[in-house]
């Protein structure tokens, strides 16, 4: 070995112990980790979907509060031109959105009105993969749709983590993809090599420090690959520590959604190449939404989490500039019926409103609010198929084929400004 | 310690199937040694001890193999000991434990290739108990991958066909006349058996009324005569009033079957690099498709020349099963399983959930950052301990027991135990030093266990 290979090494491998490595990345590290391609994204797009499980009440959520069939059908639950947020003479927030009605006059927010799809499925556990999947007429498919808009990513080799999952349930069937392995975590330690007493670990310096081909490493093996892809794992620990470690811009409010969007916009920060995360309100099946009875206190204090929550990722990403390249949208298996059910309650329903926040929006209400003289099985009857909303979300942000992706051509909205 | 070579053992050219599939003996050209013996018990098992390699360094290769396929002795002491927990998995009703009961085994069974080509099969025939909901069931279905992981392919073809937990998770348990289940007979022609290509729709189609009839009632197969769709139908060419027996007749008698098989064999234990050619896969193919007996073809693989050449040396890469084992089989290691299973499926393999009816992708897919950052995280809660891992593995102990637990031996020791004199180059050298000075012995073997294990090299089978 030369002098100054030895040196090296006894540098990078420090005197002392054999690992006690600088907790700074190594120039050279760098240079191999970009040369091998796993420079910053480079400004892609990134979508960040929550899951509302349970059946948002998007009449109570987005209120008619002037339409009588509204104000008849709901004794108890009705929210008056008083109450709520107004948007314009029909509609109002719930009262407990006030960063939604502020991220609506920005022009952040999008309200997509009357979304669901034909012969609405009323099971929580059937309507929700229908959602996950995007295959109503396939109840058995393989893979959710963010799951296979992974494989495409990580098929065409954008992205060796085209996803994640940030949340404290199972992974939702909506990110399950064929050879993408998409990643659960609850923290951006999760995301980190955590190897306490040890500094660098897990890549030896000395593996990059020659050309790949002189130690069997070449181009285009097994070995090779798995080097390059422990020097780019190594970087993005070390970026998503900094962001972890960085504070944010604004602060987020002390509860559970707020604390996986923040995880998420540490890691989007971190800019290692995620596009795709998803995170979700209500739990597991059947899911904190679902209000059969005394509905009005848990679906308010859900909804002020919700736009408490995306208010301030919203904000904290704006700060940081990272807000028009990254687009949330929320989703829910079903909405809820017209009418009350003589508990204080309401039973499982079928169109509901979804959102979208980002910086490239539109904004404002996209489509009519639904006709609620006439219901669908005692639901709210639709007039925009979701797949519509998933399709443009594909083709037109994330820049991935729709097509394959749903199994079918869906006609796209004007969701995006520019 | 053994001296690494210079250069890979060489070979002839890989691509003459004559030379390929003939029984490797070693010469002094291609000498049996610590490097080869590893690579043999990394494919037909989880990874060696120091004694079992050892023991195959002694032994040469033929011998060593028989071994492996053949194990003597402690077979029915394990399974009578191991009774009690499979008779508890059973009873359970958890999911998640038969899927720790069932790596549990993997760590412990003395019987390690039937595991191995129970895993294989387990990622052929994929099944994933979340669709079958029903543990008894996914149990049976796994005893069933065992019972004939090395014994003829179309008996397990047939009965995998009638498993009520393969039918459940398939949406093949209510096989009606009236809406035959076109997914159970899609996996059935399609992954499980020819694979993609060879049936049309049309084929399909008349494949599922065969399969009408099948139901599953309280977790037994059932034939309802008036469910089944008794009319002629035509299947890959051939006609006749099928049923779930003749569609299997035709799919045995199709040439494509033997060679899929064949070819999936091949990437399990030969080499994921390259894709092989059909000549060379054609001897083998020929002989599967007549006696579809898998223990030979495992055998003939795995003593062949070109199982040892460098054309399967570290050409596979290790799933998380296969790399989380390989570090505490070699260390006689216990730790929670229901724990290692979590971790396993972190980072990409959910035994029992295997992702899709095609399995898993395998190969350059199991690697990426985050998967790579997981493996590292696994490996140090294996070695040092953490979350649920209170008594981590002991490689000190390891090396004591065989002698080696002096400070200048930890690194010999350690880097022929998991890596056989392939180590990271310019790392080896260091760590053959042993560890430099300072913190507690046991300590500073599992730093060396830790660095080797989470090596780019270690990563490979």
């Amino acid at each position: 070995m030369p002098a100054n290979r030895r040196d090296f090494l006894k540098r990078a491998l420090g005197a002392s112990t054999l690992l006690g490595l600088s907790p700074t990345v190594p120039e050279f590290l760098c240079r191999a980790a970009r040369a091998a391609g796993s420079r910053p994204s480079g400004g892609d797009t990134i979508l960040v979907v929550v899951q509302l499980a349970g059946g948002n009440d998007g009449l109570n959520t987005v209120v008619p509060y002037a339409d009588d069939h509204y104000a008849r059908s709901r004794h108890t639950l009705r929210l008056a031109e008083k109450d709520v947020l107004k948007i314009d003479g029909l509609l109002g927030f719930h009262p407990g959105m006030p960063a939604f009605a502020r991220l609506l006059q920005e022009g952040r927010l999008t309200v997509v009105q009357g979304v669901g799809y034909p012969h609405p499925n009323q099971s929580h556990e059937t309507s929700l993969r229908i959602w996950q999947t995007a295959r109503p007429e396939n109840p058995a498919a393989q893979t959710g749709w963010l799951g296979g808009a992974a494989d495409v990513l990580s098929g065409a080799g954008q992205a060796d983590v085209p996803a994640m999952f940030v949340g404290q349930i199972a992974q939702p069937f909506t990110l399950h993809a064929r050879t993408a392995i998409v990643p659960s975590v609850r923290a951006a330690e999760d995301c980190t090599l955590r190897v306490p007493r040890l500094a660098c670990p897990t890549v030896f310096p000395a593996l990059l420090d020659k050309p790949a081909v002189a130690r069997g490493g070449a181009p285009g093996t097994l070995l090779e690959h798995v080097q390059r892809t422990a020097a780019a794992a190594r970087i993005a620990s070390r970026r998503i520590e900094q962001a972890a470690e960085a504070p944010a811009a604004v602060e987020y409010p002390p509860l559970p959604l707020a604390a996986m969007l923040r995880v998420i916009a540490q890691l989007i920060r971190a800019d290692v190449g995620i596009r795709i995360y998803h995170t979700e309100l209500g739990g597991e099946e059947p899911g904190g939404f679902d209000n059969h009875a005394n509905q009005r206190d848990n679906h308010a204090s859900l909804l002020r989490q919700l736009s408490q929550s995306v208010g301030a990722f919203v904000d904290d990403l704006r700060r940081a500039g990272f807000l028009d390249r990254v687009l949330l949208m929320t989703f829910s298996e079903f909405g809820r019926t017209l009418a009350e059910n003589g508990r204080r309650g309401t039973d499982h329903g079928s169109a509901a409103p979804m959102f979208l926040a980002g910086g490239k929006l539109r904004g404002g209400l996209a489509g009519p609010h639904p006709d609620l003289s006439e219901t669908e099985q005692g639901g709210v009857r639709h007039h925009t198929d979701f797949r519509r909303v998933y399709a443009t979300i594909l083709d037109r942000w994330l820049g991935l084929p729709s097509r394959v992706i749903l199994g079918g051509q869906f006609e796209p909205l004007e969701l995006f400004s520019g | 310690m053994a001296t690494p070579p210079a250069t890979p053992p060489s070979a002839p050219p890989a691509c003459d199937p004559a030379w390929a599939w003939a029984p490797f003996v070693p010469d002094a050209r291609r000498p049996w040694d610590l490097r080869l013996a590893g690579h043999l018990h990394r494919r037909a098992g989880f990874g060696g001890t120091w004694s079992e390699l050892r023991e195959s360094l002694a032994d040469g290769p033929q011998k060593s193999i028989a071994r492996l396929l053949r194990p003597a002795g402690d077979l029915a002491a394990f399974e009578q000991t191991f009774a009690a927990a499979d008779a508890q998995a059973a009873r359970s009703g958890s999911a998640e434990g038969l899927r720790a009961w069932w790596l549990l085994r993997m760590l412990q069974t003395p019987h390690p290739l039937l595991e191995k080509m129970t895993l294989f099969w387990h990622g052929h025939f994929a099944v994933a108990q979340a669709r079958v909901r029903d543990p008894r069931l996914v149990h049976g279905y796994l005893k069933l991958l065992r019972a004939r992981a090395l014994g003829p392919f179309d008996r397990l073809l047939e009965s995998i066909a009638c498993d009520p937990a393969v039918l459940l998770a398939l949406d093949g348990a209510a096989n009606r006349r009236s809406s035959p289940s076109r997914g159970f007979a899609a996996a059935l022609v399609g992954p499980f058996s020819l694979g993609e290509g060879h049936c049309s729709q049309q084929d399909l189609g008349e494949a599922a009324r065969a399969l009408t009839g099948q139901f599953v009632r309280q977790g037994e197969l059932r034939f309802i005569e008036r469910e089944h769709d008794p009319g002629v139908k035509r299947f890959l060419g051939e006609e006749g009033p099928w049923k779930t027996a003749d569609i299997l007749r035709i799919v045995l008698r199709q040439p494509a079957l033997a060679r899929r098989i064949v070819g999936k064999l091949y990437r399990w234990l030969i080499s994921e690099s390259e894709p092989p050619s059909a000549a060379l896969l054609e001897p083998l193919a020929a002989s599967f498709s007549r006696d579809y007996d898998t223990g030979k073809l495992v055998e003939t693989m795995l003593r062949s020349n070109l199982f040892f050449s460098p054309a399967a040396y570290r050409q596979r890469i290790k799933g998380p099963v296969e790399f989380a084992l390989g570090i505490l089989r070699p260390l006689n290691a216990l730790v929670p399983a229901a724990a290692l299973a979590e971790h396993a499926a972190a980072v990409g393999q959910d035994l029992l959930g295997p992702p899709t009816v095609n399995g898993w992708e395998g190969g350059r897919t199991w690697i990426t950052r985050a998967t790579l950052t997981g493996r590292t995280n696994l490996a140090h809660a294996l070695l040092f301990g953490g979350g649920a891992f209170a008594q981590p593995a002991d490689p000190l102990a390891a090396a004591q027991k065989h002698g080696r637990g002096e400070p200048a031996a930890a690194g010999p020791f350690l880097l022929d135990l998991f890596l056989q004199g392939d180590p990271p180059e310019q790392t080896a050298a260091v760590l053959t030093k042993g560890p430099a000075d300072g913190g507690d012995l046991r300590d500073r073997f599992r730093r060396l266990a830790f660095e080797l294990v989470t090596s780019p090299e270690f990563q490979l089978s």
